[in-house]
C-alpha cells in the first residue's frame, strides 16, 4: 500500500466515523425530543388543545393501566366535505395520540388499507373504532360531524372529541347508570326539543354513558304495592313540578333518599317545592332573585358566584358563569336537622336581594328596604344526607341532593347561554352518582370558518391570485435585465 | 462573520442579475395562486393549508433547482480551489450560500402575503394558524435548502445536483406514506418520526411542537454538516 492511499484511507475513516458519531448524536437529540416535547397553540379559539374533560379521562385511563387504541378512517373521497371530516379527525386523533402514552392513534385511508379495515369488520367509511381490552365502541359519521343551518350560513360541525369522549366513558364504565326524570306532575320533558325540554342536557347525559329515562311513580308501580324508586337508579330527577306530588309519592321519594339516593330538585318562581324538601331542611321562600349585575340584556338573570365545592372547582377555574333565568331563592335550617350538611353552590354577590315588590328605576326592580331581604342570596346548594343520623337508614352509603331555585338553566332554550351550564348540569350528576373523578370541564364542537364568496368574487381573487404577483416579479426582472443592458 | 456576509451578499447578487431569481419568483408565486384559488374555491374555506400543504411539496423540486449552481457550478468552473485557499473557512462560505438561498425563499413567500391579505378581507381568517403554517414553511425552506447544497457538493454538474437533491427530499416525502404498509408498530412510529410531513401538520393547523422544530433543525444541521465533510473531504481525496 502506498503512502497516499494509507494516508486517503486514514483520512476517509477518520472523516467517516466523525461523521457518524455527529449525525448519530444529532438524531438521538432529537429522539429525546420527540420524546420530551412541549406544545403551544396558536389557533384563536384553540382548537388543537383537548377538553379538560378528555384530558381528565385520559389521565384515568392511564391511572387504570389498560390502554385504548383508536382506529379512525377516512371519509369518502370526492364526497362533499370529505377534505374537512379527514382533516379534522386526523387532526383530533393526532392530539389523542400525543396525549398519552396510554391512547395510540391511527388515521388509515379507508380505500388503501381495506385488510385494516376489513381486519376491524369496518364496512363504512368515516368510521372510528374505540377499542378497549375487550370492549370497543364504533363511532359514526353521523356521531362525529353534524350539519348546521342551510345555504351561505350551512356549516359543519365535529363533533368528534365529545363522542370519542363518550366512546371512553362507555369503555370506562362497566354498566350504564339510570338517571329517571319523574313526571306526572307538569315537568319538564327529557326527549323535547322544544325551547322548554331537556333533550340538549339528556344528550349530553347520555355521552357520560348515563341513561335517561322517565319515571312516572304512579303508573310505573308493581300492582297492588305503592309508589316507589326502582332499585336500578343511580340518580333521580325532579325537574319543576308544577303540581304537588301526592302523599305517597313524597313518601316513595323520602324512601328513596334513606337508601342513600341521589336527587336533582329543580324549584321554580311561585311553584309548590316538593315535600320531600321541608324534610332536608330547605325552604322556598317567595320572592325572586335580583342583583345589581345582571347578564346582559335581561333583567331576570342575576350574575352568580359560585360556591366552592367539587363541581364548580373547575368552572371557578376556567370562569365559566352559570346562567339562571328567574330565579327563585333558597333558604336552609339553621341548625341543620340530624346528619345533614349544606355546601352552598350557586349565589349572589353582596348586592343582591329577594326582591318582593316596592320602588324600581327606569322600570326595573331596584332593592327596597321596606320589602325586599337582602344578599347574597343562595340559589343551588349541594346536600349530604348522612347514614344513620335521622333521614338515611344506617347501612346506606350517605345520599347526595342538589337543590337548584331554577329549572329554565337547563332547558334547550337557556343552556347554550351561559358558557358554564352545561358543564354545571353533567358536573351536577357526575357529582350525584359518585363519577367524581370524571367531573371536569365539558367542551364544545369546533366549526369550519367557511367563506360565502359570489361569483365576482371568486373572478375577481383568480386574477389577483393568478396574474398580480407573477407579472409584478416578471416587470422588476425585465427592468433589471433593461437596466444591465443598458451600462 | 464577515466572511459569511461577503458570501452571502456575492450568492444574492448573483441570483438577483441573472433572471433565474426572477423567473423562480413567479413561476413560485403563479403556483402558490393557483393552489390558493383551488384550495378557497374547492373547499371554501378561510385558510391557507391547502396551499401551504402544496406549496412544500412545490418547494421539495424547486429549491434544489435553486441550490443547484451553489457548489457545482464552482468546481466545474475551476474557482472553487481558490475559494479553498481563500482566507475564507470552508463553513463560512457553506453559511453564506446557504443563507443567500433562505433570503430568496423568504422572498418568495412575501410574495404569497398577498393571500392573507385577501381571506382578510372577503373572510375572518385564523391569524395564529397562519403565522405557524408561513413559519413551518420556513423551516421547511431551511431544511431543503441545507438538502440542495449538499447535493451541489456531490458532484460538477449543476443538473445531476439538482436531481440528487430532489432524490435526497424525496423519500423523507414519501416515507409519511409509507406507515400504510407497516404493521410493525416501532417501524411505524420510526417512519412517522423521519417524515417530513409529520413535522408539518402540526404547524398548518396552528401548533408549534419543540420536536417539530427540533425535526428541522436537525435535517438542517446534518445536511449542512455533511456538505462541510463532502467539501473538506476535497482537501485530502
Amino acid at each position: 500500500m502506498n503512502r497516499s492511499l494509507k494516508r486517503k484511507l486514514s483520512y476517509g475513516t477518520n472523516a467517516s466515523l466523525v461523521t457518524v458519531f455527529v449525525v448519530a448524536l444529532v438524531v438521538l437529540l432529537f429522539g429525546v425530543s420527540e420524546r420530551h416535547r412541549f406544545r403551544w397553540d396558536f389557533s384563536a379559539e384553540g382548537s388543537n388543545r383537548l377538553q379538560r374533560d378528555t384530558l381528565n379521562k385520559i389521565r384515568l385511563i392511564q391511572l387504570a393501566g389498560e390502554p385504548v387504541r383508536i382506529t379512525g378512517f377516512t371519509a369518502q373521497s370526492g364526497k362533499q366535505d370529505s377534505y374537512y371530516k379527514n382533516r379534522a379527525l386526523r387532526d383530533l386523533l393526532e392530539e389523542m395520540d400525543l396525549a398519552s402514552g396510554s391512547i395510540s392513534c391511527r388515521f388509515i385511508d379507508f380505500d388503501r388499507e381495506r385488510l385494516t379495515a376489513e381486519a376491524l369488520g369496518v364496512t363504512q367509511y368515516a368510521t372510528v373504532v374505540v377499542q378497549r381490552g375487550e370492549g370497543r365502541v364504533d363511532l359514526r359519521d353521523r356521531d362525529l360531524f353534524r350539519r348546521r343551518g342551510r345555504g351561505e350560513n350551512r356549516t359543519l360541525e365535529f363533533l368528534g372529541e365529545a363522542a370519542i369522549n363518550q366512546a371512553l366513558s362507555r369503555l370506562m364504565s362497566d354498566q350504564k347508570r339510570v338517571i329517571y326524570s319523574l313526571v306526572g306532575h307538569g315537568e319538564f320533558k327529557i326527549d323535547s326539543t322544544d325551547p322548554d325540554g331537556l333533550a340538549e342536557v339528556v344528550a349530553l347525559l347520555e355521552q357520560e354513558h348515563y341513561e335517561v329515562k322517565e319515571l312516572d311513580l304512579v303508573r310505573d308501580r308493581a300492582e297492588g304495592s305503592p309508589p316507589a324508586v326502582p332499585d336500578d337508579a343511580s340518580a333521580l330527577l325532579l325537574a319543576r313540578p308544577r303540581t304537588m306530588l301526592s302523599l305517597p309519592e313524597s313518601d316513595a321519594l323520602v324512601e328513596y333518599v334513606s337508601r342513600g339516593g341521589a336527587v336533582m330538585v329543580l324549584v321554580d318562581v311561585g311553584l309548590p317545592p316538593p315535600r320531600l324538601l321541608a324534610r332536608l331542611g330547605i325552604s322556598v321562600p317567595d320572592g325572586t332573585v335580583m342583583d345589581k349585575r345582571m347578564v346582559y340584556p335581561y333583567n331576570d338573570r342575576p350574575v352568580l358566584l359560585y360556591g366552592r365545592h367539587s363541581i364548580t372547582r373547575d368552572l371557578t377555574d376556567m370562569d365559566l358563569v352559570t346562567v339562571l333565568s328567574h330565579v327563585a331563592p333558597l333558604k336552609w335550617a339553621d341548625p341543620a336537622p340530624d346528619g345533614i350538611m349544606y355546601e352552598g353552590l350557586l349565589k349572589t354577590s353582596r348586592r343582591g336581594w329577594i326582591e318582593m315588590g316596592g320602588a324600581t328605576e327606569n322600570g326595573l326592580p331596584v332593592f327596597d328596604s321596606r320589602y325586599d331581604t337582602r344578599g347574597p342570596v343562595t340559589v343551588a346548594l349541594a346536600i349530604r344526607a348522612l347514614p344513620g343520623k335521622g333521614l338515611v337508614m344506617a347501612n346506606s352509603p350517605a345520599a347526595r341532593l342538589v337543590i337548584m331555585g331554577d329549572a329554565d338553566w337547563s332547558t334547550n332554550a337557556v343552556i347554550n347561554e351561559g358558557p358554564g351550564n352545561k358543564t354545571f348540569a353533567v358536573n351536577t350528576f357526575r357529582w350525584l352518582v359518585g363519577d367524581e373523578e370524571r367531573l371536569s370541564v365539558v367542551g364544545r364542537p369546533t366549526s369550519v370558518r367557511k367563506l360565502a364568496l359570489t361569483e365576482e368574487d371568486t373572478h375577481m381573487i383568480r386574477w389577483v391570485a393568478l396574474g398580480l404577483g407573477p407579472v409584478c416579479v416578471l416587470m422588476i426582472g425585465a427592468a433589471v435585465w433593461a437596466s444591465r443592458r443598458g451600462r | 462573520m464577515t466572511a459569511v456576509w461577503a458570501i452571502f451578499k456575492k450568492e444574492l447578487r448573483i441570483y438577483f442579475v441573472s433572471p433565474l431569481a426572477y423567473v423562480f419568483l413567479s413561476v413560485f408565486l403563479f403556483l402558490s395562486g393557483l393552489f390558493f384559488y383551488l384550495g378557497l374555491t374547492v373547499n371554501g374555506e378561510a385558510s391557507l393549508r391547502v396551499m401551504l400543504g402544496n406549496l412544500a411539496i412545490t418547494m421539495l423540486f424547486v429549491l434544489p433547482m435553486l441550490t443547484m449552481r451553489h457548489f457545482a457550478e464552482e468546481q466545474k468552473a475551476g474557482t472553487f480551489e481558490l475559494l479553498m485557499t481563500s482566507p475564507v473557512p470552508l463553513g463560512s462560505l457553506i453559511l453564506g450560500k446557504w443563507a443567500a438561498s433562505i433570503v430568496l425563499c423568504l422572498l418568495m413567500f412575501l410574495g404569497t402575503l398577498i393571500f392573507p391579505a385577501v381571506l382578510a378581507y372577503y373572510g375572518d381568517p385564523d391569524w395564529g394558524v397562519m403565522a405557524t403554517s408561513y413559519l413551518g414553511l420556513i423551516l421547511c425552506s431551511f431544511a431543503f435548502c441545507a438538502a440542495g447544497l449538499f447535493a451541489s457538493s456531490l458532484t460538477t454538474d449543476q443538473v445531476a445536483a439538482g436531481l440528487a437533491g430532489i432524490i435526497i427530499l424525496l423519500p423523507f416525502w414519501l416515507i409519511g406514506s409509507a406507515t400504510s404498509f407497516t404493521t410493525n408498530e416501532t417501524l411505524r412510529q420510526i417512519l412517522e418520526s423521519a417524515a417530513l410531513l409529520t413535522h408539518l401538520r402540526g404547524f398548518t393547523r396552528g401548533v408549534i411542537d419543540s420536536a417539530d422544530l427540533a425535526y428541522f433543525a436537525s435535517f438542517s444541521f446534518i445536511f449542512l454538516f455533511l456538505t462541510y465533510r463532502t467539501l473538506e473531504s476535497r482537501r485530502w481525496r
